[in-house]
Protein backbone atom coordinates (compact mmCIF):
# COMPACT_ATOMS: atom_id res chain seq x y z
CA UNK A 1 0.00 0.00 0.00
CA UNK A 2 1.24 3.47 -1.01
CA UNK A 3 0.10 6.80 -0.36
CA UNK A 4 -1.41 8.91 -3.28
CA UNK A 5 -1.74 12.72 -2.50
CA UNK A 6 -4.05 14.52 -4.80
CA UNK A 7 -4.99 17.81 -4.58
CA UNK A 8 -8.98 19.58 -5.62
CA UNK A 9 -7.14 22.87 -6.83
CA UNK A 10 -10.19 24.69 -7.37
CA UNK A 11 -10.78 25.29 -3.31
CA UNK A 12 -6.90 25.99 -3.02
CA UNK A 13 -6.38 29.56 -1.86
CA UNK A 14 -3.10 29.66 -0.74
CA UNK A 15 -2.57 29.93 2.61
CA UNK A 16 0.67 27.47 2.44
CA UNK A 17 -0.59 25.24 5.85
CA UNK A 18 0.57 22.48 3.88
CA UNK A 19 3.90 24.43 3.29
CA UNK A 20 4.45 24.71 5.99
CA UNK A 21 3.63 21.11 7.55
CA UNK A 22 5.23 19.21 5.23
CA UNK A 23 7.70 21.06 2.05
CA UNK A 24 8.94 17.87 0.85
CA UNK A 25 5.59 17.06 -0.66
CA UNK A 26 3.82 20.56 -1.17
CA UNK A 27 4.75 23.62 -2.41
CA UNK A 28 3.03 27.05 -2.91
CA UNK A 29 3.51 28.44 -6.35
CA UNK A 30 1.92 31.74 -8.83
CA UNK A 31 -0.72 29.66 -11.03
CA UNK A 32 -1.43 30.62 -14.50
CA UNK A 33 -4.20 33.09 -13.22
CA UNK A 34 -1.78 34.76 -10.77
CA UNK A 35 -3.24 33.32 -7.57
CA UNK A 36 -0.66 31.57 -5.50
CA UNK A 37 -1.74 27.35 -5.10
CA UNK A 38 -0.71 23.93 -3.77
CA UNK A 39 1.51 21.80 -6.47
CA UNK A 40 2.04 18.40 -4.82
CA UNK A 41 5.65 17.87 -5.89
CA UNK A 42 5.64 13.94 -4.56
CA UNK A 43 2.53 12.37 -5.60
CA UNK A 44 3.44 9.11 -3.90
CA UNK A 45 5.94 10.40 -0.76
CA UNK A 46 7.36 7.55 1.51
CA UNK A 47 5.99 5.94 4.34
CA UNK A 48 8.34 8.26 6.37
CA UNK A 49 6.39 11.14 5.63
CA UNK A 50 2.65 10.03 6.48
CA UNK A 51 2.20 11.92 9.55
CA UNK A 52 3.44 15.00 7.80
CA UNK A 53 1.32 14.57 4.89
CA UNK A 54 -1.63 13.68 7.11
CA UNK A 55 -1.55 16.91 8.99
CA UNK A 56 -1.44 18.95 6.22
CA UNK A 57 -4.37 17.73 4.45
CA UNK A 58 -5.94 18.12 8.01
CA UNK A 59 -4.94 21.34 9.13
CA UNK A 60 -5.20 23.10 5.26
CA UNK A 61 -8.51 25.82 6.00
CA UNK A 62 -10.28 24.32 3.03
CA UNK A 63 -10.03 21.09 2.67
CA UNK A 64 -8.19 20.51 -0.28
CA UNK A 65 -5.62 17.78 0.17
CA UNK A 66 -6.93 14.26 -0.04
CA UNK A 67 -4.79 11.16 0.53
CA UNK A 68 -5.62 7.45 -0.55
CA UNK A 69 -4.05 4.22 -0.98
CA UNK A 70 -3.29 2.44 -4.19
CA UNK B 1 -43.26 35.11 -25.41
CA UNK B 2 -41.30 34.92 -22.82
CA UNK B 3 -37.13 33.75 -22.95
CA UNK B 4 -37.70 30.69 -20.23
CA UNK B 5 -40.89 29.57 -22.65
CA UNK B 6 -38.10 30.17 -25.78
CA UNK B 7 -36.21 28.30 -23.83
CA UNK B 8 -38.07 25.60 -22.44
CA UNK B 9 -37.45 26.35 -19.28
CA UNK B 10 -38.99 26.96 -16.51
CA UNK B 11 -38.77 30.26 -13.94
CA UNK B 12 -37.86 30.03 -9.82
CA UNK B 13 -41.32 30.10 -8.08
CA UNK B 14 -42.12 32.88 -6.57
CA UNK B 15 -42.28 34.18 -2.69
CA UNK B 16 -46.09 35.02 -1.57
CA UNK B 17 -46.83 38.57 0.06
CA UNK B 18 -44.98 40.85 -2.70
CA UNK B 19 -46.79 44.39 -2.20
CA UNK B 20 -46.68 47.34 -5.02
CA UNK B 21 -42.86 49.05 -4.87
CA UNK B 22 -41.21 47.78 -1.56
CA UNK B 23 -41.94 43.93 -2.76
CA UNK B 24 -40.69 42.02 0.33
CA UNK B 25 -38.82 44.27 1.87
CA UNK B 26 -40.70 44.80 5.10
CA UNK B 27 -40.69 41.27 5.91
CA UNK B 28 -36.89 40.94 5.29
CA UNK B 29 -36.33 43.77 7.55
CA UNK B 30 -38.39 42.49 10.37
CA UNK B 31 -35.84 38.95 10.68
CA UNK B 32 -34.24 38.84 7.59
CA UNK B 33 -32.46 35.02 8.60
CA UNK B 34 -36.17 33.94 9.15
CA UNK B 35 -37.83 35.72 5.94
CA UNK B 36 -35.40 33.86 3.98
CA UNK B 37 -35.99 30.51 5.90
CA UNK B 38 -40.10 31.19 5.44
CA UNK B 39 -39.23 31.74 1.63
CA UNK B 40 -37.34 28.29 1.21
CA UNK B 41 -40.24 26.21 3.19
CA UNK B 42 -42.93 28.15 1.02
CA UNK B 43 -41.06 27.56 -2.42
CA UNK B 44 -37.93 25.13 -2.02
CA UNK B 45 -35.00 24.74 -3.80
CA UNK B 46 -35.50 27.82 -5.38
CA UNK B 47 -37.12 31.04 -4.65
CA UNK B 48 -37.53 34.04 -5.73
CA UNK B 49 -38.23 37.54 -3.75
CA UNK B 50 -38.28 40.89 -4.09
CA UNK B 51 -36.08 43.41 -2.47
CA UNK B 52 -37.59 46.98 -3.70
CA UNK B 53 -37.18 45.88 -7.20
CA UNK B 54 -34.13 43.57 -6.80
CA UNK B 55 -35.70 40.02 -8.12
CA UNK B 56 -33.71 37.95 -5.85
CA UNK B 57 -33.33 34.22 -6.18
CA UNK B 58 -32.62 32.42 -2.81
CA UNK B 59 -30.66 29.00 -3.66
CA UNK B 60 -31.06 26.14 -0.78
CA UNK B 61 -29.95 22.84 0.01
CA UNK B 62 -26.31 21.44 -1.02
CA UNK B 63 -26.73 21.05 -4.26
CA UNK B 64 -27.74 24.70 -4.57
CA UNK B 65 -25.31 25.90 -2.36
CA UNK B 66 -22.61 24.38 -4.24
CA UNK B 67 -23.31 25.63 -7.57
CA UNK B 68 -23.66 29.61 -6.14
CA UNK B 69 -20.28 28.93 -3.83
CA UNK B 70 -18.40 27.68 -6.77
CA UNK B 71 -19.75 30.57 -9.30
CA UNK B 72 -16.76 32.51 -10.59
CA UNK B 73 -16.88 36.19 -10.76
CA UNK B 74 -17.73 36.28 -14.72
CA UNK B 75 -20.96 34.54 -14.25
CA UNK B 76 -21.69 35.51 -10.78
CA UNK B 77 -20.13 38.41 -10.14
CA UNK B 78 -19.65 39.49 -6.23
CA UNK B 79 -18.73 42.75 -7.07
CA UNK B 80 -22.23 43.97 -8.96
CA UNK B 81 -23.66 42.94 -5.59
CA UNK B 82 -21.84 44.27 -2.73
CA UNK B 83 -21.55 48.03 -4.50
CA UNK B 84 -22.78 49.39 -0.94
CA UNK B 85 -18.82 48.22 0.08
CA UNK B 86 -17.66 51.53 -2.94
CA UNK B 87 -17.74 54.20 -0.96
CA UNK B 88 -16.48 52.41 2.45
CA UNK B 89 -13.72 50.64 0.93
CA UNK B 90 -13.17 53.50 -1.79
CA UNK B 91 -13.41 53.93 -5.54
CA UNK B 92 -11.03 51.42 -7.39
CA UNK B 93 -10.75 49.21 -4.26
CA UNK B 94 -12.23 45.45 -4.42
CA UNK B 95 -15.32 45.84 -6.38
CA UNK B 96 -14.75 48.69 -7.67
CA UNK B 97 -11.58 47.70 -9.64
CA UNK B 98 -11.53 46.32 -12.98
CA UNK B 99 -11.39 41.89 -12.92
CA UNK B 100 -7.71 41.93 -13.38
CA UNK B 101 -7.03 44.70 -10.59
CA UNK B 102 -9.39 43.12 -8.44
CA UNK B 103 -8.20 39.75 -8.35
CA UNK B 104 -4.60 41.43 -7.94
CA UNK B 105 -5.91 43.25 -4.58
CA UNK B 106 -7.63 40.10 -3.23
CA UNK B 107 -4.78 37.84 -3.86
CA UNK B 108 -2.76 40.42 -1.78
CA UNK B 109 -5.45 40.36 1.01
CA UNK B 110 -4.72 36.64 1.13
CA UNK B 111 -1.39 36.91 1.17
CA UNK B 112 -1.57 38.41 4.51
CA UNK B 113 -3.11 35.81 6.25
CA UNK B 114 -0.67 33.29 4.94
CA UNK B 115 1.11 31.03 7.40
CA UNK B 116 4.26 32.63 7.54
CA UNK B 117 1.99 36.12 8.94
CA UNK B 118 0.21 34.21 10.93
CA UNK B 119 2.85 32.84 13.41
CA UNK B 120 3.01 36.76 14.42
CA UNK B 121 -0.83 36.98 14.61
CA UNK B 122 -0.93 33.99 17.01
CA UNK B 123 2.04 36.17 19.28
CA UNK B 124 0.06 39.76 19.30
CA UNK B 125 -3.72 37.71 19.90
CA UNK B 126 -1.93 35.76 22.98
CA UNK B 127 -0.62 38.89 24.18
CA UNK B 128 -3.77 41.33 23.74
CA UNK B 129 -5.85 38.72 25.32
CA UNK B 130 -3.53 38.30 28.26
CA UNK B 131 -3.56 42.11 29.05
CA UNK B 132 -7.06 42.32 28.68
CA UNK B 133 -7.45 39.13 31.24
CA UNK B 134 -5.02 40.94 33.70
CA UNK B 135 -7.28 43.77 34.42
CA UNK B 136 -10.49 41.22 35.74
CA UNK B 137 -9.89 40.01 38.90
CA UNK B 138 -11.13 37.06 41.06
CA UNK B 139 -14.58 38.05 39.96
CA UNK B 140 -17.10 40.33 38.13
CA UNK B 141 -19.66 40.94 35.34
CA UNK B 142 -19.20 42.09 31.94
CA UNK B 143 -21.51 43.04 28.89
CA UNK B 144 -19.47 40.38 26.62
CA UNK B 145 -20.47 41.90 23.09
CA UNK B 146 -19.22 45.18 24.50
CA UNK B 147 -15.92 43.23 25.58
CA UNK B 148 -14.99 41.44 22.37
CA UNK B 149 -15.98 44.21 20.26
CA UNK B 150 -13.16 46.13 21.78
CA UNK B 151 -10.70 43.24 22.13
CA UNK B 152 -11.44 42.40 18.52
CA UNK B 153 -10.80 45.67 17.27
CA UNK B 154 -7.42 45.87 19.30
CA UNK B 155 -6.61 42.50 17.51
CA UNK B 156 -7.38 43.49 13.95
CA UNK B 157 -5.91 46.87 14.37
CA UNK B 158 -2.09 45.34 15.97
CA UNK B 159 -2.37 42.40 13.54
CA UNK B 160 -3.34 44.77 10.33
CA UNK B 161 -1.26 47.99 11.40
CA UNK B 162 1.35 47.10 13.64
CA UNK B 163 2.11 47.87 17.70
CA UNK B 164 2.52 51.28 17.13
CA UNK B 165 -0.30 52.07 15.31
CA UNK B 166 -2.38 49.71 17.71
CA UNK B 167 -0.85 51.38 21.11
CA UNK B 168 -1.41 54.95 19.89
CA UNK B 169 -4.56 54.22 18.71
CA UNK B 170 -7.14 57.58 19.44
CA UNK B 171 -10.82 58.05 19.95
CA UNK B 172 -10.39 59.81 16.49
CA UNK B 173 -9.59 57.04 15.21
CA UNK B 174 -12.67 54.95 16.85
CA UNK B 175 -15.10 57.34 15.71
CA UNK B 176 -13.95 57.11 11.73
CA UNK B 177 -14.26 53.35 11.80
CA UNK B 178 -17.91 53.88 13.53
CA UNK B 179 -19.03 56.82 10.55
CA UNK B 180 -18.20 54.06 7.89
CA UNK B 181 -19.19 50.83 9.98
CA UNK B 182 -22.81 53.08 9.65
CA UNK B 183 -22.32 53.60 5.78
CA UNK B 184 -22.91 50.29 5.56
CA UNK B 185 -26.54 49.62 6.57
CA UNK B 186 -29.34 48.05 4.46
CA UNK B 187 -30.45 51.06 2.91
CA UNK B 188 -26.75 50.95 1.34
CA UNK B 189 -27.62 48.10 -0.45
CA UNK B 190 -30.45 49.65 -2.40
CA UNK B 191 -28.31 52.89 -2.79
CA UNK B 192 -25.24 54.05 -1.27
CA UNK B 193 -25.04 57.33 -2.81
CA UNK B 194 -28.04 58.92 -1.29
CA UNK B 195 -28.11 62.17 0.29
CA UNK B 196 -28.07 61.49 4.03
CA UNK B 197 -26.40 62.68 6.90
CA UNK B 198 -25.12 59.04 7.39
CA UNK B 199 -23.57 58.46 4.09
CA UNK B 200 -22.02 62.16 3.95
CA UNK B 201 -19.96 60.99 7.23
CA UNK B 202 -18.78 58.05 6.06
CA UNK B 203 -16.90 59.57 3.08
CA UNK B 204 -15.92 62.18 5.53
CA UNK B 205 -14.20 59.10 7.51
CA UNK B 206 -12.78 57.12 4.19
CA UNK B 207 -11.01 60.70 3.29
CA UNK B 208 -9.50 61.05 7.08
CA UNK B 209 -8.92 57.41 7.60
CA UNK B 210 -6.97 57.64 4.47
CA UNK B 211 -4.86 60.51 5.71
CA UNK B 212 -4.10 58.73 8.34
CA UNK B 213 -2.99 55.36 6.98
CA UNK B 214 -1.07 57.48 4.28
CA UNK B 215 0.67 59.10 7.58
CA UNK B 216 1.78 55.16 8.61
CA UNK B 217 2.69 54.46 5.14
CA UNK B 218 5.06 57.61 4.29
CA UNK B 219 6.93 56.54 7.79
CA UNK B 220 7.60 53.20 6.98
CA UNK B 221 8.79 54.20 3.18
CA UNK B 222 11.43 56.31 5.10
CA UNK B 223 12.64 53.01 7.24
CA UNK B 224 12.37 50.69 4.67
CA UNK B 225 14.79 48.80 6.23
CA UNK B 226 12.75 47.73 9.54
CA UNK B 227 10.55 44.54 9.25
CA UNK B 228 6.45 44.17 10.95
CA UNK B 229 5.38 41.18 9.97
CA UNK B 230 2.12 42.73 9.56
CA UNK B 231 -0.91 43.28 6.99
CA UNK B 232 0.52 46.50 6.31
CA UNK B 233 3.93 45.60 5.60
CA UNK B 234 2.45 42.68 2.92
CA UNK B 235 0.06 45.08 1.41
CA UNK B 236 3.00 48.05 0.89
CA UNK B 237 5.12 44.82 -0.81
CA UNK B 238 2.34 43.34 -3.00
CA UNK B 239 2.58 44.31 -6.95
CA UNK B 240 0.38 44.40 -9.86
CA UNK B 241 1.40 42.39 -13.16
CA UNK B 242 3.43 45.71 -14.26
CA UNK B 243 5.83 45.78 -11.36
CA UNK B 244 3.68 48.42 -9.70
CA UNK B 245 2.48 48.83 -6.39
CA UNK B 246 -0.50 50.12 -4.62
CA UNK B 247 -1.59 53.43 -4.37
CA UNK B 248 -2.18 54.85 -0.32
CA UNK B 249 -5.96 54.68 -1.56
CA UNK B 250 -5.98 51.05 -2.35
CA UNK B 251 -4.08 49.84 0.73
CA UNK B 252 -6.12 52.13 2.85
CA UNK B 253 -8.80 50.18 1.22
CA UNK B 254 -7.39 46.98 1.93
CA UNK B 255 -6.98 47.76 5.43
CA UNK B 256 -10.89 48.42 5.90
CA UNK B 257 -12.02 46.08 4.01
CA UNK B 258 -9.61 43.68 5.73
CA UNK B 259 -11.13 45.24 9.42
CA UNK B 260 -14.43 44.76 8.15
CA UNK B 261 -14.49 41.12 7.29
CA UNK B 262 -12.87 40.15 10.27
CA UNK B 263 -13.96 42.45 13.48
CA UNK B 264 -17.49 42.11 13.86
CA UNK B 265 -17.88 38.18 12.30
CA UNK B 266 -14.83 37.59 15.45
CA UNK B 267 -16.82 39.87 17.84
CA UNK B 268 -20.18 38.66 17.64
CA UNK B 269 -19.12 34.49 17.26
CA UNK B 270 -16.95 34.70 20.62
CA UNK B 271 -19.72 37.03 22.39
CA UNK B 272 -21.94 33.72 21.01
CA UNK B 273 -19.04 31.17 22.09
CA UNK B 274 -19.18 33.00 26.12
CA UNK B 275 -22.49 32.54 26.02
CA UNK B 276 -22.72 29.43 24.97
CA UNK B 277 -19.55 28.22 27.27
CA UNK B 278 -21.78 29.25 30.22
CA UNK B 279 -25.07 27.90 29.28
CA UNK B 280 -23.85 24.40 27.86
CA UNK B 281 -21.87 23.20 31.08
CA UNK B 282 -22.16 19.90 30.04
CA UNK B 283 -19.78 20.85 26.77
CA UNK B 284 -18.14 23.12 28.38
CA UNK B 285 -16.47 20.45 31.16
CA UNK B 286 -15.24 18.45 28.48
CA UNK B 287 -13.42 21.75 26.28
CA UNK B 288 -11.91 22.33 30.13
CA UNK B 289 -10.13 19.40 30.80
CA UNK B 290 -8.74 19.17 27.01
CA UNK B 291 -7.63 22.48 27.89
CA UNK B 292 -6.14 21.72 31.38
CA UNK B 293 -4.25 18.87 29.55
CA UNK B 294 -3.05 20.64 26.72
CA UNK B 295 -1.95 23.53 28.26
CA UNK B 296 -2.27 23.03 32.00
CA UNK B 297 1.68 23.26 32.27
CA UNK B 298 1.39 26.52 30.89
CA UNK B 299 2.78 25.69 27.97
CA UNK B 300 2.58 29.05 25.28
CA UNK B 301 -0.62 29.45 23.16
CA UNK B 302 1.18 29.49 19.64
CA UNK B 303 0.23 28.90 15.67
CA UNK B 304 1.55 25.42 16.84
CA UNK B 305 0.22 24.76 19.87
CA UNK B 306 -3.41 25.78 18.98
CA UNK B 307 -3.24 23.66 15.88
CA UNK B 308 -5.20 20.64 17.42
CA UNK B 309 -7.62 21.07 19.92
CA UNK B 310 -10.21 18.88 19.04
CA UNK B 311 -13.17 20.03 21.58
CA UNK B 312 -12.87 23.47 21.96
CA UNK B 313 -12.75 23.24 18.20
CA UNK B 314 -16.01 21.15 17.98
CA UNK B 315 -18.03 23.90 20.40
CA UNK B 316 -16.79 26.10 18.17
CA UNK B 317 -18.17 24.80 14.86
CA UNK B 318 -21.52 24.45 16.66
CA UNK B 319 -21.42 28.03 17.42
CA UNK B 320 -21.16 28.66 14.00
CA UNK B 321 -23.40 26.67 12.94
CA UNK B 322 -26.63 28.26 14.80
CA UNK B 323 -25.25 31.55 15.01
CA UNK B 324 -23.10 31.93 11.47
CA UNK B 325 -22.04 35.82 11.29
CA UNK B 326 -22.83 36.42 7.84
CA UNK B 327 -25.98 34.94 7.37
CA UNK B 328 -26.73 36.05 3.91
CA UNK B 329 -24.43 35.72 0.82
CA UNK B 330 -25.13 37.92 -2.64
CA UNK B 331 -24.16 37.47 -6.08
CA UNK B 332 -25.29 39.33 -9.24
CA UNK B 333 -26.22 36.94 -12.09
CA UNK B 334 -24.27 38.11 -15.37
CA UNK B 335 -25.26 35.24 -17.72
CA UNK B 336 -28.46 33.50 -18.03
CA UNK B 337 -28.05 30.64 -15.49
CA UNK B 338 -29.98 27.17 -16.78
CA UNK B 339 -30.40 25.55 -12.92
CA UNK B 340 -31.94 21.88 -13.36
CA UNK B 341 -34.03 23.28 -16.07
CA UNK B 342 -35.22 26.35 -14.50
CA UNK B 343 -34.13 29.70 -15.95
CA UNK B 344 -32.23 32.15 -13.58
CA UNK B 345 -32.01 35.65 -15.96
CA UNK B 346 -29.12 37.98 -16.29
CA UNK B 347 -29.60 40.77 -13.79
CA UNK B 348 -31.17 38.90 -10.62
CA UNK B 349 -29.40 38.59 -8.01
CA UNK B 350 -28.89 34.87 -6.39
CA UNK B 351 -28.61 34.63 -2.75
CA UNK B 352 -27.17 31.65 0.02
CA UNK B 353 -28.40 31.58 3.88
CA UNK B 354 -26.17 30.30 6.28
CA UNK B 355 -28.52 30.40 8.91
CA UNK B 356 -31.09 28.62 7.01
CA UNK B 357 -28.69 25.62 5.72
CA UNK B 358 -27.47 24.92 8.82
CA UNK B 359 -30.59 24.60 10.56
CA UNK B 360 -31.72 21.86 7.69
CA UNK B 361 -33.03 18.90 9.64
CA UNK B 362 -32.05 16.81 6.96
CA UNK B 363 -28.03 17.30 7.83
CA UNK B 364 -28.69 18.81 11.29
CA UNK B 365 -31.01 16.86 12.97
CA UNK B 366 -32.99 18.70 16.28
CA UNK B 367 -31.33 21.63 14.69
CA UNK B 368 -32.27 24.21 17.03
CA UNK B 369 -30.70 22.30 20.09
CA UNK B 370 -26.65 23.31 20.64
CA UNK B 371 -24.76 19.64 20.30
CA UNK B 372 -20.92 20.10 20.28
CA UNK B 373 -21.07 15.80 19.39
CA UNK B 374 -22.48 16.33 16.02
CA UNK B 375 -20.69 14.45 13.01
CA UNK B 376 -18.23 16.32 11.43
CA UNK B 377 -19.40 17.29 7.77
CA UNK B 378 -17.74 13.93 6.36
CA UNK B 379 -19.53 13.90 3.50
CA UNK B 380 -20.03 16.43 -0.09
CA UNK B 381 -23.48 16.88 0.59
CA UNK B 382 -22.57 17.71 4.23
CA UNK B 383 -19.89 19.94 3.48
CA UNK B 384 -21.92 22.46 1.67
CA UNK B 385 -24.70 22.49 4.24
CA UNK B 386 -21.95 23.60 6.63
CA UNK B 387 -21.44 26.66 5.32
CA UNK B 388 -20.15 29.51 7.84
CA UNK B 389 -16.98 30.44 6.36
CA UNK B 390 -18.55 29.84 2.40
CA UNK B 391 -16.91 27.36 0.52
CA UNK B 392 -15.22 27.28 -3.24
CA UNK B 393 -12.87 29.70 -4.56
CA UNK B 394 -14.43 32.75 -2.57
CA UNK B 395 -14.60 31.03 0.54
CA UNK B 396 -13.55 33.56 3.59
CA UNK B 397 -10.11 34.10 3.36
CA UNK B 398 -9.50 34.45 6.74
CA UNK B 399 -11.36 31.68 8.16
CA UNK B 400 -8.08 29.93 9.37
CA UNK B 401 -7.31 33.29 11.57
CA UNK B 402 -10.48 33.89 12.48
CA UNK B 403 -10.51 30.04 13.75
CA UNK B 404 -6.84 30.42 15.63
CA UNK B 405 -8.22 33.64 17.28
CA UNK B 406 -11.00 32.25 18.66
CA UNK B 407 -9.48 28.81 20.13
CA UNK B 408 -6.57 31.51 21.21
CA UNK B 409 -8.90 33.44 23.25
CA UNK B 410 -10.52 30.82 25.00
CA UNK B 411 -7.62 28.12 25.45
CA UNK B 412 -6.77 31.63 27.50
CA UNK B 413 -10.16 32.27 29.44
CA UNK B 414 -11.73 29.14 30.21
CA UNK B 415 -9.02 27.67 32.40
CA UNK B 416 -8.49 30.79 34.37
CA UNK B 417 -12.46 31.67 34.82
CA UNK B 418 -15.59 30.43 35.02
CA UNK B 419 -18.48 32.24 33.22
CA UNK B 420 -22.14 32.07 34.07
CA UNK B 421 -25.58 33.65 32.81
CA UNK B 422 -26.59 36.97 34.26
CA UNK B 423 -30.48 36.51 32.81
CA UNK B 424 -32.67 34.48 31.83
CA UNK B 425 -31.06 31.32 29.96
CA UNK B 426 -33.87 32.05 26.74
CA UNK B 427 -33.15 35.79 26.64
CA UNK B 428 -29.90 35.60 25.12
CA UNK B 429 -31.07 35.67 21.21
CA UNK B 430 -29.70 36.18 17.86
CA UNK B 431 -29.81 39.80 17.17
CA UNK B 432 -29.99 40.65 13.51
CA UNK B 433 -30.55 43.71 13.02
CA UNK B 434 -27.10 44.61 11.38
CA UNK B 435 -25.46 42.98 8.69
CA UNK B 436 -23.57 40.75 11.02
CA UNK B 437 -25.21 38.10 13.46
CA UNK B 438 -24.56 38.73 16.68
CA UNK B 439 -26.30 38.06 20.29
CA UNK B 440 -28.87 40.99 21.60
CA UNK B 441 -27.93 43.53 24.06
CA UNK B 442 -27.18 43.24 26.97
CA UNK B 443 -25.01 39.82 26.82
CA UNK B 444 -24.07 40.05 30.61
CA UNK B 445 -21.84 37.35 31.72
CA UNK B 446 -20.71 36.78 35.27
CA UNK B 447 -17.27 35.46 35.80
CA UNK B 448 -14.93 34.02 38.47
CA UNK B 449 -11.29 32.86 38.63
CA UNK B 450 -11.12 29.32 39.14
CA UNK B 451 -9.45 27.64 42.22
Amino acid sequence: MAMKVTVDIDLCQGHSVCLGECPEVFDVVDSDEGYPQVVVLLEHPGEELREKVEKAAQYCPNHVITIEED
Amino acid sequence: MSEAAATGLKLPPKVSGEKPGVGHMEAFSVNFARFLMDCEAECGELAEYNMAGQQTVLMSGPEAQEAFLKGLDKKLSRAAAYQATVPVFGEGVIFDAPPERMKTQLKIQVDALRYQNMKNYAAIIAKEVDDWVAQWGDEGEMDFLDEFIQLTLHTACHCLLGADFRYKMTDEFKRLYHDLEKGLQAIAFVDPYLQQPVFEARDKARRRLQELISGIIAERRANADKAYGDALETFMSGTYADGSHLTDNEITGLVIATMFAGHHTSSGTAAWTAVELARQPEYTAEVLAELQALFGDGQELTFESLREVPKLEAFIEEVLRLHPPLVLLMRRVIEDIDYKGTLIEAGKTVAISTYGSHRNPVYFPDPERFDAHREKADTKEKMWAYIPFGGGPHKCAGNAFALMQLKSIFAALLPKYEFFLVDAPDSYVDDLSAMVLKPSSPCRLRYRRRR
